[in-house]
């Protein structure tokens, strides 16, 4: 039995070794360290979380002490587990990506500084996961920023616009790290020390303002690294910029930072006396979740819709942080656990199935040369083992059964009808509207995700037909591998999955989820006493104890246990739904093939185009196309502006061009960034006409402050 | 000329004589008199002519058919070739008017060329092109559109026609006169006897031939019967295409009644076999007339009707107001013809203009309207439909006893024949030459005038109005094909 | 709204009793010629015909229906007239028909019509199936855009050379079993157009054909007829396969 300090040691071992080793070797070296090492770390980490988890045991380890400030502490508890699992599965696959992606012309040279930049970003994250007080956590949290930003700068991918996406995911992140840290002080304003112990026991005598106080400073700040809709201007714009073996880690692992940061200080540090947190966490969750899919559906760059499709899928698990945090404050404990169950679920599955998608949108882009869905199609033909592992991706994304999208999606839908069982009614219409919120989104999600694989792996292929287009690397298959068989084991088993992550809700809720979503087996008559009657028939009738004493575990069927008016509150089987589908599948195959076809021939036809001579593929629908209705309805939204409209004509008559081009401003940066800059730049002026170089007038400067100092200093 | 004598382009006959080209402009209008023929001959080793697409645009598809047809260059034109012979069937060089083409070796040999493209207008992110036929839903014509979209409405409309192109001109040449009336009445039968009629009318002046009196009031009679019929055609497609099902029934009724009562009066339900060179070639008893006349009036009655509740549907027009709208200077610059242009404000009828067969002595109106969209096309229907039932009053109750036919001496000569066909005007150029067989027959339709100007209709306008925008433009891909 | 359906139930019921009964109304049919016994007259009638549809041995006259355009030259302006009988019933089946479609089909199909570079008028008459006179649908007759949903694929038109690629794609598109009916004389023959370079001498030459319609155009009870003789629902004369495909290549 592993002590979790073993572990931890390892990780930071193999991410040091790692540096050391890049920096020893010559280059060319790098990729196998990266495999080796990077994996390495990566397996320290999941098995580290997967034990704090299962144990529920929690490690603090006191590092040094800095006098005056605070005791510089490692801390590990089943929350952190939670993220450090969910960080060590994203990094061992996109250790494999990145190294494959090492071997490229785009990196020769820069490997050993990419290498030695990718493993300490790895060990700044790990620290920020098991940081136990404000202090180290800021501090790691710094060196994690910093390090993106020059992991984004230094791509050499072609001109995606890198230099300012890493100027503005730098000034981004200072002023949210700025924020936050004015929220960890805030919140340690009467504590002893900043140790996260500390802090969570003077955190309850905070005053009504002040917890307002902490709750903005810190949702906004940990927010910019979240990406949450007022503050992520910056994430569109770097997930394009960042170089493709860095993309993956920046949406799988520095993402799931900033919500591991807002449930800290938010859920565990200062949980919710009031509903009115959880509440505005709610509407921007469903905010951010509405744009992120808004835009992703109508944008044709699949890194840059990938990134919109990132916002949308941290609303969905902001929403389910301010569900708990509402059902905290109104204390229901179990419900929020269900909501924290589901929402560390669905942060788990984002990280897997984005990290696959950004995977296979990588291995398109290094064997096409283009991102433009407009200018793809057919690739199927030519990739067909990363059309099936992003086809994967796409249907977990867009929460289809079988796939992991589908369990933590359907769940916080449901944590959001639980509503009913609040008492204020204000509460009521905002988790109404929220709730509907959710499920224009999800509906979006189908749409924008359909175009996503339709136009670019299925039709005619719309690549120059000089250009030879073949399957993707060993390693990139290798990796979407890996992630492809996470998304369908974890749709497929959510009854394993929910008592893993119970441990981390139940540090937040105050009350175990697992007991009641996935209840355990009973055959004795001493189990069925316990129960109310009308639930015991109705477990049985939804098939919940079928392999009582064959599978391990609890059972296949995720239900939720309510009073003796509603003993099944909802009830599904994502496994039993599997079989259900092979099953009518087969069967169907059988009955036509078998029975209702064996006399018949089968045609082969080319497809019906109306009896053209050639169908090209300029008759096929493009991308644009295809959202083309999603632009329009949501006009008002986008608001397009015309950048050129014009016809070029011959002899007066004969047209020859008709030219025109659109473009739109994102949302967020019209109303917020746009406005925001704008006020910055004012004062920045204002503040330069203070500066024109006449040492009078700086002189004058001085004096004025110390006339002020002397003023307003008591003289004692 | 066009600006100050307002007059239409007509055509351009291209004919190949024994040393030269000869190339005919014909106008016509009110001001200039009648018709203004310009003449340009050039030696046939000359094949370059100047374009006049500039100053009339109308003789765009003219001057293009001639390129295909006999291998003509027109200098200035931007867009020749493709256009009847499809290049991904035919090669360029082809010519096959010209009098030593060799019909046999020209299909052994064809290089088509496969790597064809359409050609792309609209430059814009996400623009693609939908392709709609040439077999598309419905029972329809073959034709191709190709619509250049971003996915709602139609950026730009192309039409590939010529589908169904018979080569009828070179298959005239060295016919008979009956022959060729065969052909004039059977390559756009939906309108046959007016284009019957063109071409007889062109033979007889050819061959100086005064058609009598009674022949002349039948031929009206059969001629505006026709009509009546091909307009209550024209409304129950229009009613048919925006889905009001049962106006669609009630437009189809009428239509099947004066199909049949054409039948009835003169066997056919499409006046075959009624015209003949120098008159009819058959008579029909005047208590037929009145019978037929009575029955037209009660149709009439009840096209009155349709229009009246038409008008107050306001689901109907919704779809059919503004849609399709052709401003009136377009009309007069593609001098387009027929109820299309007459809808559109450019007051063209060739029974007012250039009266034949004895029109002058009849009082009509020429109803028109302004707005040039599809509502305006449609009232035009119901408007003529109403003055067809007045002329043929007036030719029944002055109907005079006398022979139908007179007969022809064949005699070489070329003349243009001309008719206002129930689509607009037509005109027919016949030449005769040894032993009364024809050495050139050139057709221009009403259609193939405004199919030219059918894209403009179509453009800026949703995918769901193209079909209304179409039905009620009521064009013959059969008649502009030839 | 309301005034469509009071105006609908007013008009009535307007359909004709065909197939029950015969169809005896003016103008439904333009009636096709009928050989005889002329003598001597013969070879002038005959040279009257303008598309080689009479023929004459020994003064006995014969018709070939799938020439003939409708031009009326062998009644009119000629002092011995041929009789005209005023039939519509003109369908006729290939004697091995290419493919039976069977018992499922007898009562409804759906049929692809084509245009194969007609003049108009046969399209129109077989756009006159669907008005309240015939009504088509009320025997089971379905007109529909695709041809994988065809059964029947109804061709108009002599083939233009410019169409024949799409017709011989329509038909390869149709799933069995299919049969193909030609309607008019220039389906047949090629009609007036038989000469011209760019048209073939009818559908014969371009897709097998089950029954051939005849007339120009067959009015709308001939394509009725055709369509009932198509699914089996009416008998009518066969025609042996080269007797058929000869003449069509004349």
């Amino acid at each position: 039995m592993m002590h979790s300090e073993t572990l931890i040691i390892a990780f930071f071992a193999a991410c040091g070794a790692g540096i050391l080793l890049s920096l020893a070797l010559r280059p060319g070296r790098q990729a196998l360290v990266l495999t080796a090492l990077g994996c390495l770390a990566a397996i320290a980490a999941v098995v580290a979380g997967t034990h704090v988890l299962l144990t529920g045991e929690v490690f603090t380890q006191p590092l040094w002490s800095l006098p005056g400030l605070t005791m510089l502490t490692l801390r590990v508890d089943p929350l952190s587990g939670a993220f450090v699992l969910v960080t060590g599965l994203v990094l061992f696959p996109a250790s494999i990506y990145a190294s494959g992606e090492l071997r490229r012309q785009s990196f020769s040279g820069r490997e050993r500084v990419f290498t030695v930049m990718l493993l300490a970003l790895y060990a700044s994250v790990g620290l920020i996961l098991i940081a136990g007080d404000a202090l180290l956590f800021l501090l790691a949290w710094e060196v994690m920023s910093i390090l993106c930003y020059l992991l984004v700068v230094t791509s050499r991918e072609g001109d995606n616009g890198q230099v300012g996406a890493g100027y503005l995911l730098l000034a981004m992140s200072e002023a949210g790290t700025v924020a936050a840290a004015l929220g960890f002080l805030l919140l340690g304003l009467g504590a002893s020390s900043l140790e996260f112990e500390a802090v969570k026991s003077s955190a309850s005598a905070l005053g009504s303002t002040a917890r307002w106080g902490v709750f903005l400073l810190t949702f906004f700040g940990f927010g910019v690294k979240a990406g949450l809709v007022p503050v992520n201007s910056w994430l569109q714009r770097a997930y394009v910029g960042a170089p493709r073996a860095f993309a993956p880690v920046l949406a799988g692992v520095t993402l799931n930072v900033g919500l591991y940061g807002i449930l800290r200080v938010n859920a565990d540090l200062l949980p919710a006396a009031q509903m009115g947190t959880g509440l505005v966490t709610l509407v921007v969750g469903t905010i951010s979740a509405l744009l992120g899919i808004l835009y992703a559906t109508t944008d044709n760059d699949l890194k840059a819709m990938l990134a919109h499709s990132s916002i949308e899928n941290v609303g969905i698990v902001v929403v389910g942080f301010g569900a708990g945090m509402v059902f905290v404050a109104t204390n229901h404990p179990v419900l929020a656990g269900i909501a924290f169950v589901a929402a560390l679920y669905h942060m788990l599955n984002h990280s897997l199935y984005k990290a696959l998608l950004f995977f296979g949108v990588g291995a398109v882009e290094t064997q096409t040369g283009t991102r433009d869905i407009d200018q793809l199609g057919g690739l199927i033909k030519w990739m067909p083992l990363t059309a099936f592992a992003f086809l994967i991706g796409t249907l977990s994304i867009a929460a289809l059964p079988p796939f992991n999208g589908f369990v933590s999606e359907w769940l916080t839908l449901q944590v959001m009808l639980r509503s009913a069982e609040l008492s204020s009614i204000g509460a009521k219409i905002v988790f109404a509207l929220c709730g509907a919120g959710l499920a224009l989104t999800a509906a979006l999600a189908v749409t924008c995700f359909v175009k996503v694989f339709a136009m670019s792996f299925l039709g005619m292929r719309r690549l120059d037909g000089e250009l030879r287009v073949t399957e993707a690397a060993p390693r990139t298959l290798a990796s979407m591998a890996i992630l492809a068989v996470l998304c369908f084991a974890l749709g497929v088993l959510p009854t394993y999955v929910i008592p893993m992550l119970d441990p981390a809700s139940t540090q937040l809720a105050g009350a175990s989820a697992s007991e009641t979503l996935v209840p355990p087996f009973f055959a004795s008559a001493q189990g069925h006493g316990a129960l109310p009657a009308g639930f015991v028939g109705e477990f049985h009738d939804l098939g919940a104890q079928v392999g009582e004493t064959v599978l391990p575990g609890r059972g296949l069927v995720v239900l939720h246990r309510g009073g003796t008016q509603n003993p099944v509150v909802f009830a599904m089987s994502t496994s039993y739904m599997l079989l259900v589908l092979t099953g009518l599948l087969v069967l169907t195959w059988v009955v036509i093939r078998l029975w209702l076809t064996r006399a018949r021939r089968r045609l082969r036809r080319e497809r019906w185009d109306g009896g053209v001579r050639q169908l090209l593929p300029e008759m096929t629908y493009t991308a644009t196309g295809f959202s083309n209705p999603v632009r329009v309805i949501f006009d008002a939204i986008f608001r397009p502006t015309t950048v050129e409209d014009t016809r070029e004509t011959v002899a007066e008559h004969f047209r020859i061009a008709i030219r025109r081009e659109k473009e739109h401003v994102h949302l967020v940066d019209r109303l917020v960034f746009q406005p925001v800059r704008a006020a910055a730049l004012w004062f920045a002026r204002a503040l330069a006409a203070m500066h024109h170089g006449r040492i009078n007038a700086y002189v004058t400067y001085a004096f004025l402050a110390l006339l002020i100092v002397f003023a307003v200093l008591p003289t004692s | 000329m066009v600006e100050e004598w307002h007059c239409s382009f007509a055509g351009l006959i291209v004919e190949e004589g024994a040393s030269a080209w000869q190339l005919r402009y014909a106008f016509y209008g009110e001001g200039a008199g009648s018709w203004v023929h310009v003449l340009v001959s050039a030696p046939l080793a000359d094949k370059v002519f100047p374009s006049v697409v500039e100053w009339i645009h109308a003789a765009d598809w003219h001057e293009r058919e001639a390129e295909d047809m006999f291998g003509v260059r027109f200098e200035g034109h931007p867009h020749l070739g493709d256009f009847v012979l499809h290049d991904d069937v035919w090669q360029e060089g082809v010519e096959p008017m010209r009098h030593g083409f060799n019909a046999q070796a020209a299909m052994h040999n064809r290089r088509p060329n496969v790597d064809w493209r359409p050609r792309r207008i609209v430059q814009e992110p996400g623009a693609f092109i939908m392709p709609i036929g040439p077999k598309f839903s419905g029972i329809t014509e073959s034709v191709h559109f190709l619509l250049e979209t971003v996915g709602e409405d139609v950026i730009r409309s192309s039409t590939r026609l010529f589908y169904k192109w018979r080569a009828v001109e070179k298959l005239a040449e060295g016919k008979t006169v009956e022959e060729g009336l065969l052909l004039a009445e059977r390559f756009a039968a939906t309108t046959a006897f007016a284009h019957g009629l063109a071409f007889c009318q062109g033979v007889e002046s050819v061959c100086g031939v005064q058609v009598p009196p009674r022949a002349r009031a039948l031929r009206v009679l059969l001629a505006e019967l026709e009509r009546l019929r091909q307009h209550a055609g024209a409304i129950q497609e229009i009613c048919e295409s925006t889905a009001l099902a049962v106006a669609t029934s009630q437009a189809g009724l009428l239509e099947e009644e004066l199909l049949r009562l054409s039948g009835e009066l003169t066997g056919h339900r499409y006046l075959f076999g009624l015209l003949a060179p120098g008159g009819l070639l058959c008579d029909l008893p005047a208590n037929a007339c009145r019978g037929t006349l009575g029955r037209a009036q009660d149709i009439l009655k009840r096209l009155n009707e349709l229009e009246r509740r038409l008008s107050v549907s306001s689901s109907f027009l919704d779809r059919i107001e503004d849609v399709g709208v052709i401003p009136a200077q377009t009309a007069k610059d593609y001098s387009l013809v027929g109820p299309v242009a007459r809808a559109s404000g450019l007051i063209r009828d060739l029974r007012r203009t250039l009266p034949y067969s004895g029109y002058a002595a009849f009082n009509f109106d020429v109803p028109s309207e302004r707005e040039g969209d599809g509502y305006a096309r449609l009232r035009m229907l119901f408007a003529e439909s109403r003055q067809s039932v007045r002329i043929m009053e007036q030719v029944v109750t002055a109907l005079t006893e006398g022979e139908v036919c007179r007969a022809v001496q064949y005699r070489s000569g070329a003349a243009l024949g001309w008719a206002e066909a129930p689509r607009g005007a037509t005109f027919h150029w016949v030449r005769l030459g040894e032993g009364g067989r024809i050495a050139r027959y050139r057709i221009v339709t009403p259609s193939f005038t405004n199919w030219h100007s059918f894209h403009l209709a179509a453009e800026k306008f949703a995918f769901q109005d193209f079909p209304i925008i179409l039905a009620t433009f009521d064009l013959s891909v059969a008649e502009n094909d030839r | 709204m309301s005034q469509w359906v009071f105006r609908g139930i007013r008009t009535g019921i307007r359909t004709t009793a065909y197939p029950r009964a015969a169809e005896r109304a003016a103008g439904v049919t333009p009636g096709m010629p009928r050989g005889g016994d002329f003598g001597a007259a013969a070879p002038a009638i005959v040279a009257r015909c303008l598309t080689g549809a009479l023929d004459q041995a020994q003064g006995v006259i014969s018709v070939d229906s799938r020439r003939c355009v409708h031009c009326y030259r062998c009644v009119r302006g000629i002092e011995q007239p041929l009789n005209w009988e005023p039939t519509y019933e003109w369908a006729a089946a290939a004697a091995r028909p290419t493919q039976e479609l069977g018992q499922p089909f007898r009562r409804s199909i759906h049929i692809l019509v084509v245009d194969a570079g007609d003049c108009g008028a046969c399209l129109n008459e077989v756009k006159q199936l669907n008005n309240p006179y015939y009504n088509m649908h009320r025997l089971g007759f379905f007109i529909t855009p695709t041809p994988r949903h065809a059964d029947v694929l109804l061709v108009v038109g002599p083939v233009t050379d410019q169409m024949r690629f799409a017709l011989e794609k329509i038909h390869k598109a149709m799933p069995t079993p299919k049969r193909v009916i030609a309607v008019g004389a220039c389906a047949l023959s090629g009609g007036a157009f038989a000469d011209s370079f760019v048209c073939a001498n009818g559908v014969a030459d371009v897709l097998p054909v089950d029954v051939a319609v005849p007339g120009n155009p067959p009015p709308p009870l001939a394509i009725l007829h055709g369509l009932l003789v198509a699914v089996g629902r009416k008998a009518s004369e066969r025609l042996a396969p080269d007797e058929y495909q000869a003449a069509a290549q004349q």
